[in-house]
């Protein structure tokens, strides 16, 4: 027994860890970050368009645009992409094909970030730039490079999801006479939807934190793009480039940055648990 | 059978408690190894910064680690700016600039020692028409002013610009020496590194940008400035309007293994075998 008390001990401590280690980040970015707004308003900070931080003008708001614009278009592409995989694997594909296509998609997920943004660069750049001119950096290459790294969460989540959903149902609606597709439609994805609904949220986290690859895609230029072809940057791909030489102001500025993303991760987090503590009772 | 069981899913935990564990283990024996060769890093230089002098330390580095048994030597980039930041707190022994240390840099107690002159290129993609810009219409492309090929005597094609990032030198140099008080075109793609502008600019349909001379390959095309292209005998004659002076940065005068190995950057063989292929040696300037 006391062996079982010297274990219970050693997990709680395993546990703190984690917890202590998320308040000293916190701690640390706000030390870090909070002071830049001494000197610059929050509302400057966050409504300015100038972000020229070499000669002081932090106005981060193109950065939250592009931050929110590559989650979106990644998102876009990357939920019907991976709620139609999920479908595939679960409904549609024999357990032989399921069984050789999971693992690849899993796969996907392993893949270095470094890597995709390798890929962008290489295929999906000059692609994008044949399709529609200028230099292929941009919105497209950064919103196809990130739908496919959420692509294996949203796939995988969903998928668990469609399975939980009693056999029962689907029976019930063949054998009243739908078609697999009606059933699938009707039955399965509206029972399915807050399941799906928590995947999207997890995918959204994964795009908007995601750096290397966007950093490698988006072309890093600090305005709101006007058009598919522009360049743009985002919070992250900013707080990668910048930090090596950032110091005073602009490395508050770029703590600023990561308190941002923190709150807008822990809003993620908050609504996930929302979800999942409505669909439990 | 019990008693068997309960010592097998102990280690089975303990095995994951030592594998969480581990990364810290790691860490407090990394910092107790680190105190105890203190002594040792004096053989050990780090020379961080602008990705212009790279190659060329890169490559110095390696002949003197050959020639002095024992000595270490670290080189990367990150740019000019990264470079004299290190050095100024601590992380690096020497630093890359490509641009004069500023004043408040300077006060830090940063010492520069010139190594070498460059010249900056103005390139374009290979299938580019125009062989040469004046600096007047170099500067309205860059500050976004001439959009399109075929205001200045190129065919009908949008002109994408590609710049560098803020910690670059090149860029401050080029801002300095071309640009003066007009702005880049904020629109313009930008890139962390000198091989990074080279492969954009090589693999895009009208794009230009800037890089050192000893950066030009058969990926791009060289345009001359105002008439001169950025050769060697230009820059010495002082034609080229785009030189600037290559730095290595030190925390104080340099010393020990610091001063010895800045020695060797700036002996003969060093800057006419090395330095010499891509910039003009500093050697032949002070002559």
């Amino acid at each position: 027994m006391k062996k079982e008390k010297i274990l219970r001990y050693i997990f709680l401590l395993a546990a703190s860890v984690a917890i202590l280690t998320i308040f000293l980040i916190l701690i640390f970015i706000a030390a870090k970050g909070v002071p830049l707004f001494f000197k610059v308003p929050l509302g400057k900070f966050l409504f300015g368009m100038d972000w020229s931080p070499t000669k002081g003008h932090f106005g981060a708001f193109p950065l939250l645009v592009g931050s929110f614009l590559v989650t979106a278009g990644a998102v876009a592409i990357g939920a019907p992409l991976g709620v139609a995989v999920a479908i595939f694997l679960s409904e549609i594909a024999s357990p032989k094909v399921a069984n050789l296509i999971r693992p690849t998609v899993e796969l996907l997920a392993g893949i270095p970030s470094v890597i995709y943004g390798f890929f962008g660069i290489m295929i999906i750049i000059p692609l994008v730039r044949n399709l529609i001119g200028g230099a292929g950096f941009g919105l497209i290459s950064a919103s196809l490079v990130l739908a496919i790294m959420i692509l294996p969460t949203i796939a995988a989540l969903t998928e668990d999801t469609l399975r939980s959903i009693p056999k029962a149902h689907k029976w019930g609606s063949l054998a009243l006479g739908a078609t697999q597709w009606q059933t699938i439609k009707r039955v399965i994805l509206p029972s399915a939807s807050e399941g799906i609904f928590s995947a999207i949220i997890l995918g959204v986290g994964r795009a908007i934190g995601e750096t290397m690859a966007v950093l490698m895609v988006v072309g890093n230029a600090p305005i709101i793009p006007t058009s598919l072809k522009d360049p743009f940057s985002t919070m992250t791909s900013v707080i990668a480039l910048d930090m090596s030489y950032a110091s005073g102001q602009h490395q508050q500025a770029l703590f600023a940055l990561a308190l941002i993303l923190f709150i807008i991760s822990m809003f993620l987090v908050a609504m996930l648990r929302l979800v999942s503590h409505k669909r439990s009772s | 059978m019990d008693m068997k069981i309960l010592p097998r899913n102990l280690n089975k935990s303990l095995c994951i408690l030592l594998v969480t564990l581990s990364p810290l283990s790691l860490v407090t024996g990394c910092r107790k190894a680190e105190s105890e060769s203190d002594k040792r890093l004096s053989s050990r230089v780090t020379i961080v910064g602008s990705s212009t002098l790279l190659p060329i330390i890169q490559a110095a580095s390696e002949e003197y680690v050959k020639d002095y048994k024992g000595a270490k030597v670290d080189v990367q980039g990150g740019g000019s700016s990264v470079g004299i930041e290190s050095v100024i707190n601590g992380t690096a022994n020497i630093g890359m600039s490509s641009r004069e240390p500023k004043p408040e840099e300077m006060k830090k107690g940063i010492v520069k020692t010139a190594v070498a002159v460059d010249a900056i290129a103005i390139i374009v993609d290979r299938d580019n028409h125009v062989d040469t810009l004046t600096s007047e219409q170099a500067r309205k492309i860059f500050s976004g002013e001439i959009t399109n090929w075929n205001m200045i005597g190129g065919r009908d094609q949008e002109i994408i610009l590609v710049n560098r990032d803020e910690a670059s030198g090149t860029r401050e140099a080029f801002t300095k020496l071309l640009m003066g008080n007009e702005d880049f075109l904020k629109k313009a793609i930008i890139q962390p590194g000198s091989g990074q502008v080279r492969s954009i600019v090589g693999g895009t349909p009208g794009g230009i940008g800037y890089l050192s001379r000893g950066y030009v390959n058969k990926e791009v095309k060289v345009v001359a400035l105002d008439g001169v292209k950025p050769s060697i005998s230009a820059i010495k004659k002082g034609n080229y309007p785009l030189s600037r002076t290559l730095y290595l940065i030190t925390k104080g005068k340099p010393k020990g293994l610091i001063k010895d190995f800045i020695d060797y950057v700036l002996s003969p063989k060093v800057q006419h075998e090395i330095v010499g292929t891509a910039y003009e040696p500093i050697i032949e300037v002070n002559e």
